[in-house]
């Protein structure tokens, strides 16, 4: 084994595997756990929107035997009928996970860099440091990104500034002007990915849409999902769009036939039908914020609360120690030091019985300790 | 990372091959710049190891040797099968042996390789095959002394990449302001501690005041593949300055090491300046005879959520274990191990590394034998004659033989203080001699 390891990149050795969370059955078991409420992954407590559910439960299983459209054609048309756009401007793939290491693998040689911040998703720097591509990480301002400072981390060798906007964890977003700014001062030395995961839980007027942004800005990509809003996490379908150069380069480093033909169907059915849904989700995510601040402000516990359907808080105790004992008790949370926010948790906001749920368990450990 | 030289080979099982693979020890080590006396202490080793492992290899097998050179040590890896090994020779005790029983050459020889080195490892990979790892270290002058900063001015920053006289006089400042024990060993010799950072083996961050002054440090080394061992937060500034420097330095090592792969940070050094609430206690160890009395306390933190595992367990450990779970909230599943019964191999092996300055032995077994009560008590006494009175013995989880010796350990005057999750392959139960009161 060590051998085998021997004729691995240096940057592939060095690389820690990702491991994600076991089945449920799994977790409830090793805790002792009664039942388990999935608080980790900023899904949609709401499920799929109506047309979805509809064409999930029309699926033919003969169509298993099939392969999916290897380029999400139908799904393309939807999206450039909805944004008015040209359907070859979009790539979909496998979640929008997948379309990160496409960027990379098609922009970035071993060696380059990306630049994006240092409390953020993961996957940038994750993606960049499993191809051989330096990550250079900037810190928050606050509990935002520091635009003065990406722009200065920015060199010759960069070739991707990534911007998670609404941030997460944080949930603090640029607006049109801070984005504007940034663009124009940035002077199209880099790509600049907008990563707008969450961008579908705000509906103020001042946040920046990247779709009319890029059409100024030809090098703007922005990257959406249908894992969050769309209630779609199980089928992984996420998308970029970008100029019709920008994508026909990603393209070429793109695996076809990624997205399965039931996520294919799902995603476009969703977005026929998406207002109503948008508007429930939106009012659950409020209820819950509402309500956990009112616990939060109660326990006298700090917590960073902006866009997107999570929110963050500061524990008094370690992160993890949180993590286990509210396991325990059935709720699992994110913890944050893998965010470098040693001693935060991060949870998603979803209906009533979860939010109380957490908030009973969360009193009880804090009690405890 | 520094240059680093590297010789392997194949070696047929014939005494003749032992000079020269020795020739090549010296070679290595003056190409890499040690001086004569390490330069011989490390031909010595390679060339007793030859001739004593040599002589156990099955018909047909070669000794593989591969040895590598850093700037802070010489390091000698034998790779070989044997059946039923004994190595007692190497134990701590064997001199007393030797003599008394006036065994032949071979356990003399060992003796000498054990001896000649700094230190020596052995692991079981399976089967009959087997890994011994020898190290000899260069020598490094001792620190001189250096006055503590009087006064510290806010705003503070953090350093992580630290020039070499910054971290010598770190090393140099926290020795000067903590008990030994809790500095990690390098620090003694400073120049040694840079070493060690700038080939990888040791990580640290230095704190600077506005004026540019080394006002804190925090340093950390990889304890096994999935824990990080850490020592600090070590502070050089007046009381009101201090929680303000402490908080940058834990803060800036949870996130240097936050998405790098390890899942847990540990540490038997944390000083009293660790802010509060940021890592969990694990329990704690008795104090030697060098502490203030008082227990000292071994904390961690997850760096990632905790997915569980499986650990062996005898039965007169169970409860130990099964209680230090549940204050931890770990998931692990608990497998049955039953205590050796006819042990085959007579003679045990344990390492030991002996630190006389900090009052500390650490004991771990890399051979069962039918000795291995007697052997420990051996070890407990030899290490008390040096006049160190912590003596900790590590247990891994991850492997049924070594886990099914808690009732030697138990015989031989052991307790379990505490199990560090991750801290071998797997878990790893810490036991600490206790004397008879
Ligand atoms: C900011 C951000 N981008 C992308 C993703 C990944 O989404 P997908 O499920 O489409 O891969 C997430 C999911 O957590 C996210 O938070």
């Amino acid at each position: 084994m060590s051998q085998l390891l021997d004729r691995v990149p240096d940057y592939v050795r060095r690389f820690e595997r990702y491991v994600p969370s076991r089945p449920d059955a799994v977790l409830m078991r090793q805790y002792g756990a009664p039942f388990l409420h999935r608080l980790n992954n900023n899904e949609n407590a709401l499920g799929p929107p109506q047309l979805a559910r509809e064409a999930i439960a029309a699926f033919q299983p003969e169509r298993a035997a099939v392969y999916p459209s290897g380029d999400a054609y139908d799904l393309r048309q939807a999206l450039a009928a909805r944004f008015g756009k040209s359907p070859d401007q979009f790539l979909v793939g496998n979640g929008s996970c997948e379309v990160i290491g496409s960027v990379i693998r098609a922009f970035c040689a071993a060696g380059e860099a990306i630049v994006t911040a240092d409390k953020t998703f993961a996957v940038y720097e994750w993606v960049a440091g499993f191809s051989g591509v330096e990550a250079r990480l900037v810190p928050l301002a606050g509990a935002a990104l520091d635009p003065a400072a990406m722009l200065a981390a920015v060199t010759d060798k960069t070739k991707i500034v990534f911007v998670c906007n609404p941030n997460n964890p944080t949930g603090s977003w640029w607006n049109r002007a801070t984005l504007e700014a940034f663009l124009t001062a940035l002077n199209g030395r880099a790509l600049v990915v907008l990563d707008e995961a969450y961008r579908e839980y705000l509906d103020d007027p001042g946040f920046p849409d990247g779709l009319g942004v890029m059409d100024r800005h030809d090098n703007v990509l922005v990257f959406r999902t249908f894992s969050k809003m769309y209630g779609l996490a199980g089928f992984r379908v996420g998308y970029l769009c970008g100029s019709l150069e920008a994508v026909d380069i990603v393209r070429r480093t793109h695996i076809a036939y990624s997205v399965n033909s039931l996520g294919q169907f799902a995603a476009t059915a969703a977005l026929a039908d998406d207002a109503g849904h948008i508007a429930a989700t939106r009012a659950m995510v409020r209820e819950a914020g509402e309500f956990l601040r009112g616990v939060f402000d109660k326990l006298g516990l700090e917590y960073v609360s902006g866009a997107g359907n999570f929110i963050m808080v500061r524990t008094p105790v370690s992160d993890t120690l949180l993590y286990r004992r509210l396991m325990q008790k059935g709720v699992m949370v994110r913890t944050m030091t893998g965010f470098r926010f040693p001693n935060w948790i991060r949870v998603s906001l979803v209906r009533e019985p979860a939010m109380v749920a957490f908030a009973d368990a969360l009193k009880k450990v804090l009690d405890r300790s | 990372m520094a240059d680093c030289l590297r010789v392997a080979m194949d070696i047929p099982p014939d005494s003749a091959f032992a000079c020269p693979a020795a020739g090549l020890a010296r070679t290595l080590a003056e190409r890499s710049g040690f001086g004569q006396r390490e330069s011989y202490r490390f031909q010595l080793t390679v060339e007793e190891f030859c001739l004593c492992l040599m002589e156990l290899l099955p018909a047909g097998e070669c000794l593989r040797l591969a040895m590598d050179a850093k700037p802070s040590r010489l390091r000698a890896a034998f790779s070989f099968k044997a059946a039923n090994l004994s190595l007692a020779g190497l134990n701590l005790t064997a001199q007393a042996q030797a003599c008394v029983e006036g065994e032949p050459g071979r356990d003399l020889g060992l003796l000498l390789a054990g001896k000649a080195a700094d230190r020596f490892h052995l692991e079981q990979q399976g089967g009959e095959a087997f890994r011994l790892v020898a190290e000899v270290d260069r020598a490094y002058p001792e620190l001189t002394p250096v006055a503590m900063p009087e006064e510290a001015r806010p705003p503070y920053r953090l350093d992580r990449s630290a020039d070499p006289a910054r971290l010598c006089q770190a090393a140099a400042l926290a020795l000067g302001a903590y008990p030994a024990r809790q500095c990690p060993g390098s620090f003694k010799r400073p120049e040694k501690f840079v070493a060690l950072v700038a080939e990888g083996e040791m990580a640290g961050i230095v704190a600077l005041d506005a004026a540019e002054r080394t006002v804190g440090l925090l340093v950390w080394a990889p304890c096994s593949e999935q824990a990080l061992y850490f020592s600090g937060p070590y502070v050089f500034a007046p009381q009101a300055e201090r929680a303000a420097i402490a908080r940058l330095l834990t803060d800036g090592f949870l996130a240097a090491v936050a998405r790098d792969n390890h899942v847990i940070v540990l540490s038997f050094r944390a000083t009293p300046d660790l802010p509060a609430g940021s890592f969990e206690p694990l329990g704690s160890l008795l104090a030697g005879r060098e502490g203030d009395g008082r227990d000292e306390p071994v904390v961690f933190r997850h760096l990632r959520e905790d997915t569980g595992a499986a650990v062996w367990c005898a039965p007169s450990l169970q409860a130990f274990l099964r209680q230090a779970y549940e204050e931890l909230a770990m998931p692990r599943d608990i497998l049955p191990v039953e205590a050796p019964a006819g042990r085959t191999r007579r003679e045990s092996l344990l390492g030991a590394s002996l630190d006389r300055h900090r009052d500390l032995a650490e004991l771990r077994p890399f051979l069962d034998g039918q000795d291995l009560a007697a052997n420990l008590t051996a070890h407990v006494a030899a290490i008390r004659d040096k006049g160190i009175s912590r003596i900790l013995y590590y247990m891994d989880l991850s492997r049924p033989w070594e886990a099914a010796l808690a009732d030697d350990l138990l015989r031989a005057g052991f307790v379990p203080r505490l199990v560090l999750p991750h801290g071998g392959q797997s878990d790893m139960v810490v036991w600490q001699h206790e004397p008879a009161a």
